[in-house]
Formats: structure tokens, C-alpha cells, sequence
């Protein structure tokens, strides 16, 4: 019994800043107090009628769908082949502090010209969201899936076919699954991000960020209220779904 | 591949080499040509204490909050699990900044908000780490043990804990090395005076001192990589 109210506890703990920020910016006035009284849509409206907010915005969904895409693109052959060395290489961004990842990929964007660009943001992100990605249809890929796969080119099928119409179809939960984590995982992004980017490709995180630092006004937020509810959107799309328990594959 | 081998094995090379040139007005703020040790001499004032007890604490709270997180999870009906899965993820969902912002209204800046922060980030994947190995103990392991005569408190130390001991350790290694990079807690919840070398290192690069912030970051890596050896998994038998 007293682990379950822990359980609970803990857990509401968790999304108890969010449940304020959210509050917090619905306020009416200028200072950072949750409303009691009146609440207020007026920091929505100044945030979306601000264009450096809502470029950072437009540009942060844009960049969380291309790298999703492009992570589910790279990780699949890889998942699919199972090199050792392969594996250690698109595994190793998860492991490296975001910290020492941004100033290491500072020297390499600044000399390419990368710096500052919405296309290095987008490298970065890459390389943030393959682990990732590759965990996640690594996952999906079961004996089921090789014998099927092997049971196609028994029966005539080209590598193409057996890609097309066995492999694609049976991981496309997997697939799913994987970019909706590596979307979110992009558009979350902050810290290799505040060391890569540059005023003319800041993402909503990185606004955030100078905004965090400084004195923070309610825009902030609504950009975390925003970020929340979009980040929520993959789950309500794929509710999950653990197996019940004691029935394990 | 090569885009995994491009943006994270070059740049640790590149950090290594950048923190051996002499600070100058070159190009990066370094001066090109040169090699020089002297920031490693500097690593001396680095606050490499504040960030292992920092790491530490991140750990132990994050390992222990997720046993009993991976506990709870298991004692729960399908329905109710789904829930608290969801509510465990909502905050990996909605991002860090969200969550320190929320944290700054709620909590004074210090060291306890800046683990709150920490130990918020790093949670979901202690649990689910040990929540996986527990989820995978037949339940017929536990009715035998039961018609045997042990009570609830002999299952826990007998069966659940030795089983789901990978999945604690586990937790404990990455909460772990994940803590000693720990970067957006400290910076936007800790008081002034106290910094990890992850905020300290991003405070050199905002000076444009890039070799001394090199130097500090080649330092975080070899904590990490010491930490990641130290508790290495044993396979599996």
C-alpha cells in the first residue's frame, strides 16, 4: 500500500513543474504568478505575433521531421545487418555528455561553415537521434521477422520484394514508434543545440534557453506549454501498450 | 555511419587536440601550431568534486526512487500500468528546459533544485532498466516460492532483488555517467557558486576560452568512461 501512494506520488512529482508552467502562462499580467482570478490568452497571442519565437517554433518542427526521417533512413540498414563495429559506431552519441558533444562539434562547424545554419542544427540532431532510432527497430526485428523475410526468397522474391512487401510491412510499428522518439527527442533538444546554432537558426529550446537564464517573462511559458503539448502528440497517437504481466514473448 | 563516425568520434579527436593549443587570438580563439599543457594544470581549480558528489547523488536517488518506481510498475493491472507509464515518460516527453522552467517557479535555486532537475531527467530510464529484468520473472516463480511457505519480505531480498540486480546496477551506471555530464540543472537551478564542469565548460566557450573548455571536456569524458568501466554488466550466464 505504501509503495503503491509512493509510486503515485513520485510520479506526479514528475509533471508537477509542467502542471505550473502551464498554469503560469495563462497569466494576466506581466509577472511570472499563476493566475487565481482572471486567466488570460494574451501571452499566446504575443508569442505566436513574435517572429523570433515563431520562426523558432516553424523552424523546431521542421528540423524534428527531417531528422526523424532521416534517423529512421540511416539506422534501418544498419539495424538490419548487425555489424558489431557498426553498431558501437551508431551507438556511441548516447553516451558522450551533451556538453563535450557541442564543443567538439563547434571547431568542425565553424571551419565547414556549419555554424549558425539550420542544416548543422539539423547534422546535430541526427547524430543525437540514430542511437535511437537504431535501439528501437534493433527491437523490432525478431526470429519472426528472418524467417519470413527468409521464407520470401525461397519463394522467388527479390531483395527489393522481400524489403517492400515483408520486411517494411511487419516493422512498421517499429518504424513508427522510432520516429516519433526521434522527433521528439529533436524537438527537445537543447544543449548540443545552444553550442551549434546561431541566431538565425534557434530552435524553441534554445530561445527558451536565453530566455532561462535571464529574467524569464510568461512567453516562456507558453513556449514550454506548447512544447509539452506537441511532445504529447506521439503518445496519444500510440498509447502504450505493455504486455500483461507474467506473459513475457 | 560515417554520420555517426563524422559528428561524435571527430569531435572528441578535435576536443583532445584543442585543448593541447596555447589560448590565443587565432581562428577559434586558439593559436594554430601550438601545443601546450597548461590547461590541463588549470583543470587543477575545476570543480571535479562538486561534480562527482553531484553525480553521486544523482545516482543513488535516481537508482533507489527507480527500484521502487520498477516495483510499483509490477504491482499494478495492465490499465493502471499504462498510466503510470505514461505520467513516468510525460516529463522525457515535454523536454528539459520545460521542466527546469517549471522547477524555477517552484523551487529557491540551490543545490537540492538542481538535483530535483537531475534526478527528473534521468529517472524514466532507471526505472525502466530495472522495471524490463522484473517484468521478465515468470509469476510462476513467485506462486512456488510462495507455496513454499516464504512471506512477502523473504520474495523481495530472495527473488525480486537478486533477479532484477543487472537491471539495478544498470541503473546505477547510467544515472551515473548521465550525472556526471549533468549540464541543465546545474546551469538554470544551482546557485551562482555552484557549477559543475559541464556548465563550467560551457561558460569557457561563452568567454571564447576554448582550449581551457577543451580540456575540461576531455576531463568529463575520462569520469564518464571511468564510470562506465567501473560497473561494467557482467554477461549474463
Amino acid at each position: 500500500m505504501t509503495l503503491k501512494l509512493l509510486g503515485w506520488l513520485v510520479l506526479l512529482a514528475g509533471i508537477v513543474p509542467l502542471l505550473a508552467a502551464t498554469w503560469v502562462s495563462f497569466s494576466p499580467d506581466s509577472l511570472l504568478t499563476p493566475p487565481t482570478g482572471e486567466w488570460s490568452a494574451k501571452w499566446y497571442r504575443r508569442f505566436f505575433t513574435d517572429p523570433r519565437w515563431s520562426a523558432a517554433l516553424v523552424r523546431s518542427l521542421v528540423v524534428a521531421g527531417l531528422t526523424a526521417v532521416a534517423c529512421v533512413a540511416l539506422a534501418l540498414p544498419v539495424a538490419l545487418s548487425s555489424r558489431r563495429w557498426s553498431r558501437a559506431a551508431v551507438l556511441l552519441p548516447a553516451v558522450i555528455p551533451p556538453a563535450a558533444l557541442g564543443l567538439g562539434l563547434l571547431p568542425v562547424f565553424h571551419r565547414s561553415g556549419l555554424w549558425g545554419t539550420t542544416a548543422g542544427v539539423l547534422l546535430a540532431h541526427a547524430a543525437l537521434g540514430l542511437p535511437v532510432a537504431y535501439l528501437i527497430l534493433r527491437g523490432g526485428i525478431g526470429g519472426e521477422l528472418r524467417a519470413s523475410a527468409e521464407a520470401g526468397r525461397l519463394l522467388g522474391a527479390s531483395e527489393w520484394q522481400v524489403f517492400a512487401r515483408v520486411t517494411l510491412p511487419l516493422l512498421r510499428p517499429a518504424i513508427l514508434t522510432a520516429l516519433a522518439a526521434v522527433f521528439v527527442l529533436s524537438w527537445n533538444e537543447a544543449v548540443v543545440t545552444a553550442f551549434v546554432s546561431g541566431p538565425s537558426s534557434e530552435t524553441l529550446p534554445v530561445v527558451m534557453w536565453s530566455q532561462l537564464r535571464g529574467s524569464a517573462s510568461p512567453l516562456v511559458a507558453v513556449a514550454s506549454t506548447l512544447a509539452v503539448a506537441v511532445a504529447l502528440l506521439p503518445l496519444l497517437a500510440f498509447p502504450a501498450r505493455p504486455n500483461p504481466p507474467g506473459r513475457t514473448r | 555511419m560515417l554520420l555517426a563516425v563524422g559528428v561524435a568520434v571527430a569531435p572528441l579527436l578535435l576536443v583532445v587536440r584543442v585543448s593541447l593549443y596555447e589560448s590565443g587570438g587565432g581562428v577559434g580563439f586558439y593559436a594554430p601550431g601550438t601545443v601546450a599543457l597548461d590547461h590541463y594544470a588549470a583543470l587543477a581549480h575545476a570543480p571535479i568534486l562538486f561534480t562527482v558528489l553531484f553525480a553521486v547523488a544523482v545516482a543513488a536517488a535516481s537508482t533507489a526512487l527507480g527500484l521502487a518506481l520498477a516495483l510499483f510498475l509490477n504491482s499494478l493491472t495492465p490499465r493502471c500500468q499504462s498510466a503510470a507509464l505514461g505520467l513516468l515518460l510525460a516529463p522525457k516527453l515535454a523536454g528539459a528546459l520545460a521542466t527546469a522552467f517549471g522547477l524555477q517557479l517552484l523551487l529557491p535555486r540551490g543545490p537540492f533544485a538542481a538535483l530535483a532537475a537531475e534526478v527528473s531527467f534521468v529517472l524514466p530510464y532507471a526505472a525502466l532498466a530495472v522495471w524490463l529484468p522484473l517484468r521478465a520473472i515468470p509469476v510462476e516463480t513467485f506462486l512456488a516460492a510462495r507455496s513454499l511457505g516464504a512471506n512477502g519480505r523473504q520474495l523481495l531480498w530472495r527473488i525480486t532483488l537478486p533477479l532484477a540486480r543487472g537491471g539495478i546496477l544498470l541503473a546505477f551506471q547510467l544515472s551515473l555517467a548521465w550525472g556526471l555530464g549533468a549540464f541543465v540543472g546545474p546551469l538554470f537551478l544551482a546557485g551562482p557558486s555552484e557549477s559543475t564542469l559541464a556548465t563550467q565548460l560551457h561558460a569557457h566557450v561563452t568567454e571564447l576560452r576554448w582550449p581551457v573548455a577543451a580540456a575540461e571536456g576531455v576531463l568529463l569524458l575520462a569520469l564518464v568512461a571511468v564510470a562506465l568501466a567501473l560497473f561494467r554488466r557482467r554477461e549474463e550466464p
